[in-house]
């Protein structure tokens, strides 16, 4: 690990996948360093591989090309140092609250008072004790993101992989746990990653916000966000820099409908110049794909 | 008689503690008593001859008179194993078959419609060639009762696997979670819901087919007893083993299965 290498490296991350017959591109030659313990958040329109991005910063997923490097060397699949947090919970149903912390140790081999001994503490650190032996069902969504947070950082992670980890739980939980995820990565000094389509929350916690493309997504820009935290969303620099952003992402809505447009335009065109010639059958199987 | 006494005489008597929470669950022997009652009046008045029909008394009489026969409960005993070799052969057929159908697609659009295809045979039509094959005897039923417990498992346990979220599977590779311990510890707990369903059917399914075939090729069980005591006239004889057949069945059902449903009911 050299000296200067950040602490998570993506270099030229790009991505086809197969989608019914056709390939998608999803990623095109993402790059950007991730330094220690900052959080990172990445925005950028739906459907733009934002997710895809995270899970092969995971190791979830194989780039078709360009590489995720960590503290300097290549992933290959999941890193014992990278944990993750997930949008609908990924909870066992049949494990208690207690035992689905328990799971990333128990599949570390730590004996079992040991990891119960952990996965106490950290219950306790987001604010379940009392609530080991219940079973996921009987929680609300906030809660079984506490359980989700607590297995995540219970492995004693590096990277904390979010994605859209706030977006199935109701407004005002979501607001209370970021302030607690925030102060989270304030003590522990981890490396956090979010991917959120929800642009005041990326600001409320990023040291940087990494706005994407439209599909095939590039970066399109970073922000460096400077607040002092904890952030206010009213505060005029917040809504500056939410302003900034907002433009840029509508700019890029609005060249991919553009661009969908003119696509379409050229498809009638097209259309349009078969009949002419006296093809219309050509022009009706065209037509038909 | 005291207020309190009155009270509750009163509350008995208008059926109110029947309707009470402590006592709904238990509604069922009343209509059940109604029918024993009625098949004792109907054949104690010769309505139907006994010849047809013996008595409800005398079935019970009889009935415990029969479980005493080590004999008549080595038949019971006989059946319930090739009830239960049945469904274990199936389930380890099914089990991987299945899980592998409801993860990869391709393998399912390969064996799925031809499972479907046998499932839609009517599956005792098979019989007389597993009898030629294996000779009337407990291979052939239980093969038999492998086959048409075979179905059930397979369908339900792939439909369980079909709709494991994929984030579950992300949970175990975040984690390195290796195959096996993936299998057991996610894939199985899992799909159980789906799958103790499937086994219930499948048991349900069995004791009809082992009965049917005991009786169809006297293979040594509580089916061809049946069979034996009413060809030979002791209709009780016969009523007494279907009541220890129910027994049994229901008994087993109910410890095992009943155990299986109320854990995944905790969760699920």
């Amino acid at each position: 690990m050299g000296l200067t290498d950040p602490h998570v490296q993506l270099d030229s991350i790009t991505k086809f996948y197969d989608a019914q017959e056709k390939q998608l591109h999803a990623l095109n030659d993402v790059s950007f360093g991730i330094e220690q313990g900052e959080f990172v958040c990445i925005v950028g329109p739906s459907g733009c591989g934002k997710s895809t991005l995270l899970k092969i910063m995971a190791g979830l997923d194989r780039p078709s090309s360009g590489q995720i490097r960590f503290q300097g060397d290549p992933l290959f699949g999941p890193h014992p140092k990278i944990s993750m947090i997930f949008q609908s919970f990924g909870l066992f149903p049949w494990r208690t609250v207690l035992e689905n912390v328990e799971y990333g140790l128990e599949m570390r081999k730590v004996p079992r008072n040991e990891r119960r001994g952990f996965s106490r503490q950290y219950l306790e650190v987001v604010g379940l004790a009392g609530y080991e032996h219940m079973y996921p069902k009987q929680l609300s969504g906030g809660m079984k993101q506490r359980v989700g947070i607590a297995r995540a950082l219970v492995v004693e992670p590096e990277v904390v992989l979010m994605d859209e980890a706030f977006s199935a739980i109701d407004e005002v939980t979501a607001d209370i746990l970021r302030e607690e995820v925030a102060e989270i990565h304030r003590e522990t000094e981890k490396t956090f990653v979010l991917v959120t389509h929800n642009l005041s929350e990326a600001i409320e916690l990023a040291d940087k916000v990494v706005v994407l493309s439209s599909r095939p997504a590039k970066v399109k820009k970073i922000f460096p966000v400077k607040l002092e935290r904890p952030r206010d969303r009213t505060h005029s620099s917040f809504l500056h820099i939410h302003k900034d952003i907002l433009h840029l992402l509508k700019e890029e809505l609005e060249n991919t409908i553009i661009r969908h447009k003119l696509r379409g335009i050229k498809e009638l065109q097209k259309l349009h110049d078969m009949e002419i010639s006296g093809e219309p059958g050509k022009a009706k199987s065209q037509f038909v794909t | 008689m005291s207020v309190e006494k009155q009270k509750a005489l009163t509350l008995c008597l208008t059926g109110r503690i029947v309707s009470g929470r402590k006592y709904a669950n238990y509604l069922w022997v009343i209509p059940l008593a109604v029918g024993f009652a009625a098949w004792e009046l109907v054949t104690r008045f010769n309505l139907i001859p006994r010849s047809d029909m013996p008595t409800f008394s005398n079935v019970l009489v009889v009935f415990f008179h029969s479980i005493q026969d080590p004999l008549f409960l080595l038949r019971i005993v006989q059946s319930f194993l090739n009830v239960a070799s049945g469904i274990i052969l199936a389930f380890s057929v099914a089990l991987p078959l299945a899980f592998v159908a409801g993860s990869k697609n391709r393998f399912d659009l390969t064996l799925t419609p031809i499972v479907m295809l046998f499932g839609a045979l009517p599956d005792l039509s098979f019989l007389p060639l597993l009898v030629l094959w294996f000779g009337p005897g407990n291979i052939a039923a239980i093969v038999m009762a492998s086959v048409a417990a075979f179905f059930p498992i397979f369908f339900t346990v792939r439909e369980g696997t079909k709709n494991i979220p994929r984030e579950l599977y992300d949970v175990t590779a975040i984690f390195k979670s290796d195959r096996v311990s993936t299998f057991t510890k996610m894939v199985l707990p899992a799909i159980s819901p789906h799958m103790f369903s499937g086994l219930r059917l499948a048991y349900d399914f069995d004791w009809e087919i082992i009965i049917a075939i005991e009786i169809a090729t006297h293979v040594a069980g509580i089916g061809s007893f049946i069979e034996g005591s009413v060809s030979t006239g002791s209709l009780a004889t016969g009523f007494a083993a279907i009541l220890a057949i129910a027994t049994v069945a229901i008994v087993i059902d109910r410890l095992f299965f009943g155990t299986l449903e109320s854990w995944a009911r905790k969760w699920a």
